[in-house]
């Protein structure tokens, strides 16, 4: 159970309520008792499936009676329905389905039962237009998953079925529009690490198919990155984006700009935790990779300034202050 | 400790005991499909409490076995129920820790689990398809523990966890999915139980990893996320097995655990002020075994079973909790 509080009942509030919840119960028992009676004498009947209707407006998680539902359709509706009906169907469970979600945004057999039936859905509606019930139905769930996006922009059902939804749909969507999906939630929050996370794997996707200029793109995102870092110094969602288009911290140029920049930052907020974890990694990575452009006095400038930022790290930071005291080993170590 | 909290061991064993007692209550039959698993949470909880008897055994077999579904080979969370990879993990775990694996018919079972695993590497939880990195970490360790490994094709499942890795370190339920602590714990662990870590960058995820601990001592289990103390074992257990325990403070993490306990009913919530359950109780005397709460007995974080077991099986993998406090 997850953010239900605990409630304290009186002896006789307790007493009323278990008297409400007895007649519930016997309905929903007898009720489950007659679902599992007839699936086990196998009867696909209507009646059958509306039963589950009824059972899974209770209970959307008792997965048996998706699984029974589902059953009923294959081996019984499908074989005996035009493809009309069977499209007229599949369209009743998703708008099901929608009506589960808004409710209960993170139970798993919902999101699954929509994936199973957009797989159900039949060519038509006629031979000219064999795509025609696909694309409606596709079409659909882009907006009913940003629809539950918008209620909660972290939800990560929603957003691996929004990946599933763009990697299958008929007609792709350009990569471009869902970097402009990204850039529209993080504007809207900067805090939201699910954008970011989507925006890595589009750009990602993007310099793959030579679809973008990376270096032109990191620009850009240095530029937006640091936006979001001078609003809240304090979110870890645009520092740890920042690390990934960092990487290697192979180009000194960037790195070095990135180094001072955060220093700047720093010398504004002084207490703030990431600016000094950032340095401390990003200067690891120079005396690392770049040693050679830096000279020996430099070399030892940077790495005592290292043992420096994780000395104020341990106590700015005391929860992870072992961390930083094997950080400061290291770099101690470090033979340059 | 002193006038520190404490674990309040009597009172959470009563309220374990107690939740077979409530069929009267609606709540209890609209959980029905987590009851195999809440088996195996409730046992582990009271082994790791020292208090492995205070459920009945024969009681407990006869009800895991009565959930078997003959027609898939496999078990379901309550009678009646479908075949589940998940349950059917539960089940074998249950029986593992009761000494009553020989009333499975390994072959089967053995041969359910494989029946799901994808041609990506991925498993399905059931005929039904849904995949997930949880189905997997599920079928390897319910073969290692039926001793199937070796039927496995490793390549191809470690594989996928290999396309599951982010940029941060971290792993989610599927390729192209945000890292989320549980799915680390997940992939962390199958990739233990294979001798895998390899595929893993250590240092990366580790550092992700203390990041998920708030000023309230509690973890998250994913940047900018509330607390919740079922992160407590999934961020604590991939961190033990990287060897990384003390990159969190353990002293804060144990106050916040202990200030969900619910003193009056027993068990323990996701939050403090909220309702218990079996599932949070669990994970949170399984964070505070590996924190080295004096008094518990030592779970193994890769198997989530007491380290007894896994040890006597040689099943032991190396990974470090902290020192048992006394």
């Amino acid at each position: 159970m997850h953010g239900v509080k605990r409630i304290r009942y009186s002896r006789e509030a307790l007493e009323a309520k278990q008297q409400r919840d007895k007649a519930k119960l016997q309905e929903y028992l007898a009720l489950t008792e007659e679902i599992i009676s007839r699936k086990k004498n196998g009867d696909y009947s209507h009646e059958a499936f509306d039963l589950t209707t009824r059972m899974l407006r209770v209970n959307p998680e008792f997965y048996t009676v998706w699984n029974y539902r589902k059953t009923i359709l294959v081996k019984e509706f499908f074989l005996k329905s035009t493809p009309h009906q069977i499209n007229d169907v599949l369209s009743g469970d998703l708008d099901m389905t929608t009506a589960f979600l808004k409710q209960h945004p993170k139970i798993y057999a919902i999101w699954n039962h929509r994936r199973w039936c957009l797989e159900q859905v039949p060519e038509g509606p006629t031979e000219a237009d064999p795509n025609g019930w696909k694309m409606a139905n596709w079409k659909k769930e882009l907006y009913v998953v940003e629809k539950m996006l918008d209620v909660d922009a972290r939800n990560f059902h929603a957003w691996n079925y929004r990946r599933y939804v763009l990697a299958s749909m008929p007609v792709h969507r350009s990569e471009q529009s869902e970097l402009d999906y990204t850039t529209r939630k993080i504007e809207a929050n900067f805090s939201n690490f699910s954008a970011w996370h989507q925006r890595s794997k589009v750009l990602t996707t993007l310099w793959e198919t030579g679809k973008a200029n990376p270096a032109q793109n990191r620009e850009e995102e240095l530029e937006l990155v640091r936006n979001a870092m001078y609003t809240d110094p304090f979110d870890q969602s645009v520092w740890i984006y920042h690390r990934w288009l960092i990487g290697e911290g192979s180009d000194a140029t960037i790195l070095q700009a990135e180094i001072s920049s955060i220093q700047e930052l720093l010398d504004e907020q002084p207490d703030s935790k990431w600016c000094m974890e950032s340095l401390v990694h990003y200067k690891q990575l120079l005396l690392r990779n770049h040693s050679a452009i830096i000279g020996a006095e430099d070399r030892q400038v940077v790495k005592t300034s290292c043992l420096d930022l994780l000395l104020q790290l341990q106590h700015v930071d005391s929860e992870r202050k072992n961390r930083y005291g094997d950080l400061a080993v290291r770099i101690r170590d470090m033979d340059i | 400790m002193g006038a520190e909290p404490k674990l309040n061991i009597p009172l959470h064993v009563k309220y374990i005991q107690s939740l077979g007692e409530n069929k009267d209550d609606l709540t209890y039959h609209l959980t029905a499909h987590l009851r195999m698993n809440a088996v195996y949470w409730g046992l582990t909880a009271l082994y790791i409490m020292k208090n492995k008897d205070a459920l009945d055994r024969e009681e407990m077999i006869e009800y895991v076995m009565s959930c078997w579904d003959e027609q898939a080979g496999g078990f379901g969370a309550h009678p009646d129920h479908d075949a589940h990879i998940h349950a059917t993990l539960s089940a074998i775990q249950i029986l593992v820790m009761q000494d009553a694996l020989d009333r499975v018919d390994v072959d089967r079972v053995t041969k359910f689990i494989l029946s799901l695993q994808q041609p990506s590497g991925v498993f399905a939880g059931d005929a039904f398809g849904e995949i997930d990195t949880r189905f997997l970490y599920i079928a390897v360790q319910a073969l290692s523990l039926l001793g199937r490994l070796h039927e496995l094709d490793v390549e191809k499942t470690v594989g996928y966890i290999q396309r599951c890795r982010n940029f941060d370190g971290g792993f989610g339920a599927i390729i192209g999915a945000e890292s989320h602590a549980a799915q680390v714990f997940v992939c962390t662990a199958a990739l233990a139980i294979l001798d895998r870590l390899d595929v893993i960058d250590q240092e990366t995820l580790a550092w992700w990893l203390s990041e998920r601990q708030l000023p309230n001592g509690g973890l998250n289990g994913r940047p900018e996320k509330l607390e919740d103390v079922c992160y407590s074992f999934w961020v604590l257990s991939a961190l033990s097995i990287l060897k990384k325990l003390n990159w969190i403070d353990a002293d804060k993490l144990i106050k916040f655990i202990l200030s969900a306990e619910d003193l009056e009913h027993g068990g323990i919530a996701d939050r403090p002020g909220d309702q218990p359950d079996v599932f949070h109780t669990q994970f949170g005397v399984a964070g505070l075994s590996l924190l080295g709460y004096p008094g518990l007995e030592d779970i193994d974080p890769v198997y989530c079973l007491p380290a007894k077991i896994t040890e006597a099986k040689g099943l032991r993998k190396d990974w470090e909790a902290l020192p048992r406090r006394v």
